[in-house]
């Protein structure tokens, strides 16, 4: 990013931090890359019932380059891998990944197939598993939350002047 | 008004054109299903769609199915949306020679259909515009619907969803 790195001593500060961190975890521009059933489950999430966007999961990006949060909700293919990386590829630091239902955490129920990628964590780093086939909205809402309670903890200059690899993975 | 043909009609009206080229005629789920030796399959796609009585304009599927050492059946499915008969065709390949006239040319569906084909089993359709993997990322290797290709999975670990008894049956 270069916006904050090892001189910038201000966000070893621990108001600053909070202070960066809180803005951050609740203004998560939220890109789904949706493949399967699942993401009609991540558009249940944010629609009137369960409305993720009361978590500050708004608004939807319009593009790559302006979201912060992936959800790959979704079984995802060998052939469409190269797309997901990137997608990835093209999200600005400091970026977030949700893997969302069993497909993208493992290949669920297509383990044994010959055209899937058992698990997305081998294409991109996932930060936040949400179990489920599908998993109903509440999962969902709860991997968001998951997902900022990590984003609170986290040491901005840490994030901000390493390299794209994540934290160790939390499993929602 | 549509009048379509009976299987039983169809049937014998095919089997009166083509003798015994026609391997097989039968009624299967109300449709009529001729089985037809390859040297006369494009004949007789041509012929069901340009016979005013069988008038099949429409191609609804081509698909393959591996029948193990017996070869590869082709099957077309075809439908007239002038007389609302449905029409059956199928072919048989060996597996070691699996080579098949296209019938692209005959209805436009077709290309992508056996495209499919081509990748799945590995049949191999002479005169096809454009026979490239149309589902598979292009690096795939092998086809992925024969019953001899080996699920990498599976070899290290068998399925765990079998019920009892049903194991020995995969055997």
């Amino acid at each position: 990013m270069g916006l904050i790195t090892e001189k910038t001593s201000i966000a070893k500060v621990q108001p600053v931090k909070f202070i960066l961190n809180w803005g951050r975890r609740y203004s998560l521009w939220v890109m789904n890359f949706g493949l399967a059933c699942c993401a009609i489950e991540f558009i249940a999430a944010s629609t009137a019932k369960n409305d993720f966007i009361r978590l500050g999961v708004i608004p939807f990006a319009h593009g790559p380059r302006q979201a912060d949060l992936l959800v790959v909700a979704g079984t995802l293919t060998d052939k469409m891998a190269p797309a997901l990386k990137r997608v990835y590829e093209q999200m600005p630091d400091p970026k977030y990944v949700i893997s969302f239902g069993s497909c993208s955490n493992c290949g669920g129920p297509y383990w044994d197939s010959y055209s899937v990628t058992k698990g997305v964590d081998q294409i991109v780093p996932i930060d936040v598993y949400v179990p489920g086939c599908p998993p109903r909205p509440e999962a969902l809402l709860h991997g968001i939350i998951t997902l900022q309670d990590k984003i609170k903890h986290e040491d901005i200059q840490e994030k901000f002047s390493q390299e794209a690899v994540g934290a160790e993975p939390v499993v929602s | 008004m549509p009048s379509p043909l009976s299987p039983d009609d169809a049937g014998s009206r095919l089997r009166a054109r083509f003798g015994d080229d026609l391997t097989d005629v039968t009624e299967q789920h109300g449709h009529a299903v001729a089985t037809v030796t390859r040297e006369r399959y494009h004949d007789l796609c041509r012929f069901l769609r340009d016979e005013p009585e069988f008038a099949c304009d429409y191609c609804d599927f081509t698909g393959g199915v591996d029948f193990g050492d017996e070869g590869f059946e082709v099957v077309t499915h075809l439908f007239s949306t002038e007389h609302h008969h449905n029409i059956r065709v199928k072919v048989r390949v060996p597996k070691d020679d699996a080579v098949l006239p296209t019938i692209s040319d005959l209805w436009s569906t077709c290309d992508w259909h056996e495209r499919e084909v081509i990748e799945m089993f590995g049949v191999r359709f002479e005169g096809h515009p454009q026979p490239v993997k149309l589902l598979l990322a292009e690096p795939f290797e092998g086809y992925p619907l024969r019953k001899d290709f080996p699920l990498m999975t599976r070899e290290a670990k068998p399925w765990p969803g079998a019920s009892e008894g049903e194991e020995d049956e995969d055997e």
